[in-house]
């Protein structure tokens, strides 16, 4: 379990990382096979996800941890990046815009994620949490690596999370964290069918001629 | 004037005879038959204890006259219990639908209404035609974070119930079965079947939501079942079957990433392919005539004794002549 995750993410680091030249790997991975790494990685997050869940919840107390628990969307919440789309607008996703959705939201994830990581109680709680933000951190980098392969610019960096008002009281910080992980939650199950979606439109064919074409 | 009242099994029923005084000379009838006078306190009726067999038309006429002077129509029956209620989304991305039913009869007219909340918003649940006691709902958005919540009431004249469901998006979806499945045997193969089946078609769109699917399969003459989960490809060829044995095939599917395994499909029967048994009469009576010498230490001789035997020699025949062509092949190109 952990060294798949520290595995996958010091593969994902290497071989994406812009200042290596790392067109050995590139050439050999191919967008195609990023992309199933990509999807693979957001299965075994979910899973990492559904356990990190389960333990902070626990932590945060009732009524976070009650199963029917179904509270109202603040307007506070909506500064963690939604996966919630039309239908129709999700189908016509370029693949550009695809992708750069998953990096932005993910980024953004990770730096709240980060912020919780800095604040929670017990030693359990910070080591599970860690090893997710690393696990996450590997997703962002893979989905910037499949991005830069297929010729795409990456999005600009996340605003600071200190740009929003921290939580007035305890009960809505809670509600906060609990919406993140319900947010991350739903992010990874829809990226499940983004990078689906992505596999049927990018064969590793289409890669070989761009690579050709920058001169590599 | 007609009049309808509806009671609970079991409860005592008293019907007075419209503006009759009570000691009126009357006769009551139900369903055209006479009510015994046992029932009768003066000119009302008792019924004690009432069942859904006394349910029917009462009438009340005058004892000399015979004219009419009341009747009402008797249902008896319960009020509902906890309705039972179902939500699957079977053909995700497009929506869901939920069904519901009562788990006891209650004999009287019941009805239904259902409200289905997304987060704020009311969502309408368009009732289907066929079946009854069945709506649905088009999703509007994709991957919601907010649970719905759907309500069913059921309602009838002696009392009201209801149930409540709430769940994520993801948590309801569940696929139909997987449809036309076919399985076949594999020419001079006597260990394979080939199976074939198509994706259910209330599934809109296998290829952005693609399902993977589970088969399982077992010979007739065995309990303990035979797995295989296949994460893409509409069909499977079976390498293990036992040789000659009548197999029974079942296919089942999910979405590949979110929801529940559907219901296992329609059953299909495929025996594996068996060899003619050409020269059967030879062999037959070549191993009849060991047995009888050798009866208490070899088994009867069996179909299966015999195709080895001639399978195995024609095998080694065909392999011996196949050799022997690549031979003549070559040497023709040494020439």
């Amino acid at each position: 379990g952990d060294s798949w995750g520290i595995f996958t993410f010091l593969c994902a680091a290497l071989c994406n990382l812009p200042a290596l030249p790392a067109l050995n790997c590139t050439e050999e991975l191919g967008a195609g096979q990023s992309i199933q790494q990509t999807y693979d990685l957001t299965r075994y997050l979910e899973h990492q996800l559904r356990t990190l869940a389960g333990t902070y919840l626990n932590y945060l107390g009732p009524p976070f941890n009650e199963p029917d628990f179904n509270p109202p969307r603040l307007a506070r919440a909506e500064r963690v990046p939604s996966a919630t789309v039309d239908l129709d607008l999700w189908r016509g996703l370029t693949d550009n815009a695809r992708l750069a959705a998953n990096y932005r939201a993910y980024s953004r994830l990770l730096c709240y994620l980060r912020v919780l990581d800095g604040q929670v109680g017990t030693a359990e709680l910070r080591h599970r949490l860690a090893h997710f933000c690393a696990s996450l951190q590997g997703l962002v980098l893979s989905i910037g690596g499949v991005m830069s392969s297929l010729g795409y610019p990456l999005p600009a960096g996340p605003p600071a999370p200190s740009g929003a008002p921290p939580a007035s009281n305890d009960f809505l910080k809670k509600m906060d964290d609990f919406w993140l992980l319900k947010e991350l939650q739903t992010w990874l199950w829809r990226s499940a069918k983004d990078f689906n979606r992505l596999k049927k439109k990018v064969p590793p064919a289409v890669v070989t001629l761009r690579l050709e074409a920058r001169g590599f | 004037d007609v009049h309808m009242q509806y009671e609970r099994v079991g409860a005592d029923v008293t019907m007075k005879c419209g503006s009759m005084d009570w000691d009126a000379a009357v006769t009551w009838t139900v369903n055209g038959t006479d009510i015994d006078e046992s029932h009768l306190n003066g000119s009302y009726l008792i019924l004690k204890n009432v069942s859904v067999m006394q349910s029917g038309q009462y009438f009340c006429y005058e004892g000399s006259s015979w004219h009419l002077k009341y009747q009402t129509y008797l249902s008896v029956g319960t009020p509902p219990k906890e309705p039972v209620l179902m939500c699957r989304s079977n053909n995700y991305p497009k929506g869901f639908y939920c069904s519901w039913h009562l788990p006891t009869p209650t004999y009287i007219p019941n009805f239904f209404n259902i409200s289905v909340i997304h987060g704020t918003k009311e969502m309408v649940c368009e009732k289907d035609a066929v079946p009854k006691n069945r709506c649905h709902i088009r999703y509007l958005q994709l991957f919601s974070t907010v649970k719905y919540k759907v309500t069913l009431t059921v309602t009838n004249a002696l009392g009201k119930n209801f149930t409540t469901l709430t769940f994520d998006e993801f948590a309801i979806v569940k696929p139909d079965p997987p449809e036309s499945v076919v399985a076949k045997p594999v020419p001079n193969n006597p260990r394979r079947l080939e199976v074939s089946w198509q994706n259910p078609s209330s599934w809109p769109d296998p290829e952005s939501f693609p399902l993977k699917f589970f088969l399982r399969y077992r010979p007739l003459i065995l309990d303990q079942w035979q797995h295989v989960e296949l994460s893409d490809g509409t069909s499977h060829t079976i390498t293990d079957a036992y040789a000659g044995k009548e197999y029974i095939i079942q296919v089942a599917a999910k979405d590949n990433d979110i929801g529940t395994w559907s219901d296992w499909s329609v059953a299909v029967h495929a025996t594996p392919w068996t060899e003619e048994p050409k020269h059967l009469t030879t062999e037959a009576q070549i191993t009849e005539t060991t047995s009888a010498s050798t009866s208490s230490f070899m088994a009867p001789p069996t179909t299966k004794i015999c195709d080895k035997g001639a399978v195995v020699g024609s095998g080694a025949v065909a392999v011996c002549w196949t050799a022997g062509l690549v031979m003549a092949a070559y040497s023709v190109l040494f020439i």
